[in-house]
């Protein structure tokens, strides 16, 4: 596994892989540890740049996952909006709704067979 | 070490609006445009004051914009240049006594360049980038004789 493979117009050894990922590694933090001397910390420069408006709190700016599909459920609101209110949360709605739809499935099954 | 020494490039600007009648704006736009064409030597407007060397700022601040330029100014990375384009920004102009105004720009943060006129022409903004450009990197070189902590 860690020897040389050997593909009749090159080499591939995941030894030297690891080296060089490594050496190259080792520069880019060297680099970016060089970083820029005149940014001043515990400023403004350390904040985000919002056009000009204050940041808000973590909590407020927290970018949820909901967000991502947030055209999806815009789009679809009519349908969207009476399945969240269904979903209240309590066990025994859940359950009744699954008595519900079991006597509805069996009264059409009664009826169609 | 300073590593953006050797990565040195043209003058990034960014623009801020901070209660311009757009005149000015234009008039920016126009010096970017083919006819005077300040992109052929590298200067471009940047989206954001973190990426840029100069500010360049029209119209009078208005209450509203007072905080969000300075806030804006102090996240502008070091050195930095400030430009100030129109007559608006420079004195007040014709709105110096507006009750909605906190004054002119140099009320708010120290200002390097004026290029009054109303609005001012894209030969006098290119020559007041061209000042701005000169007096950055004399400050550039007192900045490398004095390294910061």
């Amino acid at each position: 596994m860690l020897g040389l493979l050997e593909t009749g117009s090159g080499f591939w050894s995941a030894i030297i892989w690891v080296i060089i990922v490594l050496v190259i590694g080792s520069i880019v933090i060297y680099v970016r540890n060089k970083g820029e001397d005149s940014y001043k910390k515990d400023t403004e420069q350390d904040k985000p740049f919002i056009s000009g408006n204050p940041e808000g709190s973590k909590e407020n700016s927290h970018l949820s996952a909901s967000h991502i599909y947030w055209g999806f459920t815009e789009a679809l609101k009519g349908y969207y909006k009476p399945l969240v209110k269904m979903h209240t949360g309590n066990i025994n709605d859940y359950s009744s709704w699954i008595i519900l739809v079991t006597v509805i499935i069996l009264i059409i099954i009664g009826v169609s067979g | 070490m300073k590593l953006n020494k050797y990565f040195n490039r043209s003058l990034w600007v960014f623009h801020i609006n901070t209660g311009s009648c757009n005149g000015c704006d234009i008039e920016i736009v126009a010096a970017l445009t083919p006819r005077y064409d300040l992109e052929r030597f590298g200067i471009k407007l940047v989206g954001s004051p973190k990426h840029a060397d100069v500010l360049l700022v029209t119209g009078p601040v208005t209450e509203k914009m007072a905080d969000r330029v300075k806030r804006v100014y102090e996240q502008t990375p070091d050195p930095k240049a400030v430009i100030v384009v129109g007559t608006c920004g420079t004195s007040g102009g014709v709105f110096h006594n507006s009750y909605i105004l906190r004054g002119c720009v140099d009320k708010i943060m120290p200002v390097d360049v004026y290029v009054p006129g109303c609005p001012a022409r894209p030969e006098a903004i290119i020559n007041g980038v061209l000042q701005a450009w000169i007096k950055l990197e004399k400050l550039k070189e007192s900045m490398e004789a004095i390294p910061a902590k």
